[in-house]
């Protein structure tokens, strides 16, 4: 029976000429958004990938010199995208994608790629996520509008009902047979898009790519489901087709636009940035005064007695390692609380402004779907953040590295004074930067509340649906 | 067959039945005659369970009809004066997903055979359904009510618009069922095929079963007559009414 009520529907919408024509419009604007990701993900990821190859050798090739120097000089950190960055570019053309890592100083990620698009172009990425989250739920309500207020309109309602069918029969065959025709399209669409990936190496050993993939079928099934159940309820409770479309295409720009903006703008208020050039100001000034009010040259002549003694060592003179380095060293790490408590503070307003969005995500089914499909393609913030604590521990780790060196090797300088020189084969003791993403599970563990979020919307359609067809009048009036 | 006990129904102040008790037989084709706004589209409705009575039952094969909503539809068959079909449909698509939502199936050539026995042109039966003219829907009406193997059936001014042959075909039809020994319940405004058709005429008015009659016991002038003396009794609104009937 509701297989006969899901082919019959089926065959209407596929005959109908208004589905060929959107269904094809969103199949050209899918595919045209997959091969356009693609295409820029593979672009993106070859520079990235280059430009991290010349600054390791531009590092081992700096020339000899004095270690510390080295480590001025410096080194990027290029941030790789995520494994499903060309489905869900995310937050990418927002957020820096180079990292420069020096001696004594934490820095931004820099390079948005949004900052080199011209003004048209800040409406937004063609992506598939995008098309998926914001056409797809319009094409199943312009594919379903009709399914209960059109027929009653038509009076085949009338009819039907006189069949001896019940209610809930044919909201699952009309569920089934919409959800094949939507299915058809975008199915296709990522069925195509799939199989090119595979043909394709893309660059994501040890990212679980498999499973990110299922998973993101999975949300973005639930999300279309929403929708579904709530056009179908919409279609049984509303009078005229015309009220059930109006109703919908209202919900959809709520979900779609409002609800985004408006859940930006309240957990931005809610958890205020800290001003840029404050924050820099706040954060210089305290590592001139010290973290807990004495300054690092204070600091280290009150701590020195104990250094020394650490080497056994009474005088600059007796000590076995070079004390500039030594000192060096220590400014490093005096400084080291004072950016994880800045850093820390900027980080918090991010991490409560965007953990504020999801629980407001609630609201409307796009929000949840938006993170769990960015932290899927990994292009989320968390993913911004963990790049960014790699490249910190990177950088402490290189200036440990030739300070120590330094302190070795230049032991002489404590009492013969001038400029130590190093060779230049010395810096292969600082290995290139490599970035580890945390695993999926970790991932997953951060966005539960966003699957909550979806699986609840799922079950307040269906019981919406189940009541409206409950109450489904074959009258107009 | 088919039971009304003592049915009412209102619409806000406007009382549609004021207490309708009638039966249909098996093998009776009950033509119900009166005014629009009578009570007869209201009366098949309830009998569907379209709509909820206000007091008395409605009742097929001995069910009643908002107890057993599901169970009873199944027993009946309803023609609609303008039989509304899936456009995009082929007859005989359209004769399968009603056959199949009346809980039956076919083969493929039953379906077709059910369509030449309503007398649809061979040629049309595989084409949809949106070029066909009235006449042919009705017939594709009478098919899924065929096919349903329905005891009762309720139509509601089938033959309205159509033209002398085609009417007269959908006549035909009704006698074959009615020789099955389904119970047929038919509102209508033709007075002729009333009494050429029907075996039983009930004549209603303002929500009232005025008067029977047996088919085989009046002429046909006798039928008109008695069917406007009902109308001219009362006010002027009835007058109306029998205007327009």
């Amino acid at each position: 029976m509701i297989a006969s009520i899901a082919r019959k529907e089926f065959s209407e919408i596929v005959r109908d000429g208004r589905f060929r024509w959107t269904a094809g419009i969103m199949a050209l604007l899918l595919l045209t958004a997959l091969a356009a990701g693609y295409q820029k993900y593979n672009a993106y990821m070859a520079t990235q990938s280059l430009a991290q190859d010349q600054t390791n050798a531009q590092w081992l090739n700096q020339g000899d010199k004095n270690p510390h120097s080295g480590a001025h000089y410096g080194n990027y950190a290029f941030k790789p995208a995520g494994p499903l960055a060309f489905f869900d570019n995310g937050i990418n053309n927002y957020a820096g994608t180079a990292l420069f890592m020096e001696a004594h100083k934490q820095n931004f990620a820099v390079g948005r790629p949004a900052g080199d698009q011209s003004s048209i172009g800040r409406f937004g990425d063609l992506s598939g996520a995008t098309i998926l989250q914001l056409l797809m739920p319009l094409l199943i309500i312009f594919l379903g509008f009709t399914a209960f207020s059109g027929e009653r309109e038509s009076g085949t309602l009338r009819q039907v009902m006189s069949m001896g069918v019940s209610n809930r029969q044919l909201l699952w065959g009309k569920a089934l047979g919409i959800g094949f025709a939507v299915l058809l399209v975008v199915g296709l669409c990522a069925i195509v898009g799939g199989v090119a990936l595979s043909l394709t190496d893309l660059s994501a050993e040890n990212e679980s790519l498999g499973a990110r993939a299922a998973l993101m079928t999975a949300s973005y099934l639930l999300y279309g489901a929403i929708f579904l159940f709530l056009t179908l309820a919409v279609s049984a409770w509303a009078k005229t087709a015309r009220t059930a479309l109006m109703v919908l295409v209202g919900f959809w720009a709520f979900a779609g636009f409002l609800a985004p903006k408006a859940a930006v703008e309240i957990s931005k208020a809610a958890h205020p940035t800290p001003a840029f050039g404050k924050w820099m100001a706040d954060m210089r000034s305290h590592q001139m005064r010290g973290i807990d009010g004495v300054p690092p040259f204070v600091r280290f002549e009150q701590e020195a007695a104990e250094i020394f003694a650490q080497y056994g060592a009474e005088s600059i003179a007796e000590l076995p390692v070079y004390v500039g380095a030594l000192r060096l060293q220590k400014f490093e790490e005096y400084d080291f609380p004072v950016f994880e408590e800045h850093y820390g503070r900027l980080r918090d307003s991010y991490t409560n402004q965007r953990r504020l969005q999801d629980r407001i995500g609630i609201v409307a089914p796009t929000l949840p779907l938006r993170s769990l499909s960015m932290a899927l393609s990994g292009t989320d913030l968390i993913r911004h953040f963990d790049f960014a604590d790699a490249a910190e521990a990177y950088r402490r780790d290189m200036v440990l590295k030739v300070n120590d060196y330094l302190a070795t090797a230049a032991a002489s300088f404590n009492t013969a004074g001038g400029v130590f020189v190093a060779e230049e084969a010395v810096f292969a003791m600082v290995p290139p930067f490599e970035f580890e993403p945390r695993g999926l599970r970790a991932t997953l563990s951060e966005h539960a509340g966003n699957f909550v979020a979806l699986l609840l919307w799922l079950g307040f359609a269906l019981l919406l649906a189940l009541w409206a067809v409950r109450r489904l009048s074959v009258e107009e009036d | 067959m088919l039971q009304a006990t003592g049915l009412t129904k209102s619409y806000g102040d406007i009382e549609a039945l004021k207490g309708l008790d009638m039966t249909v037989e098996g093998g009776d084709i009950y033509c119900l005659l009166g005014a629009n706004g009578a009570g007869k589209t209201t009366t098949i409705s309830l009998f569907l369970n379209f709509i909820e009575p206000d007091g008395g039952t409605a009742a097929v094969c001995g069910l009643d009809v908002t107890r057993e909503p599901l169970e009873t539809k199944k027993l009946l068959a309803y023609i609609p004066e303008q039989v509304m079909l899936y456009g995009n449909l082929t007859a005989l698509e359209n004769l399968r997903y009603f056959a199949q939502l009346g809980g039956h199936d076919y083969s493929q050539e039953e379906y077709r055979d059910f369509l030449r026995r309503v007398g649809l042109q061979e040629e049309a039966v595989d084409r949809r359904v949106k070029t066909y003219s009235k006449g042919m829907r009705q017939k594709v009406g009478v098919a899924i009510a065929l096919a349903k193997q329905a005891r009762a059936l309720l139509l509601d001014e089938p033959t309205a618009g159509l033209d002398p042959k085609a009417s007269n075909e959908f006549s035909e039809l009704l006698l074959k069922l009615k020789s099955d020994g389904a119970a047929i319940l038919m509102a209508t405004h033709d007075l002729f095929r009333a009494k050429e058709t029907g075996t039983r005429i009930g004549i209603m008015k303002e929500g009232r079963l005025v008067d029977e009659l047996s088919t085989g016991e009046v002429s046909h002038a006798d039928v008109e007559k008695i069917y406007l003396q009902h109308m001219h009794a009362g006010g002027h609104y009835a007058q109306e009414g029998a205007g327009s009937a």
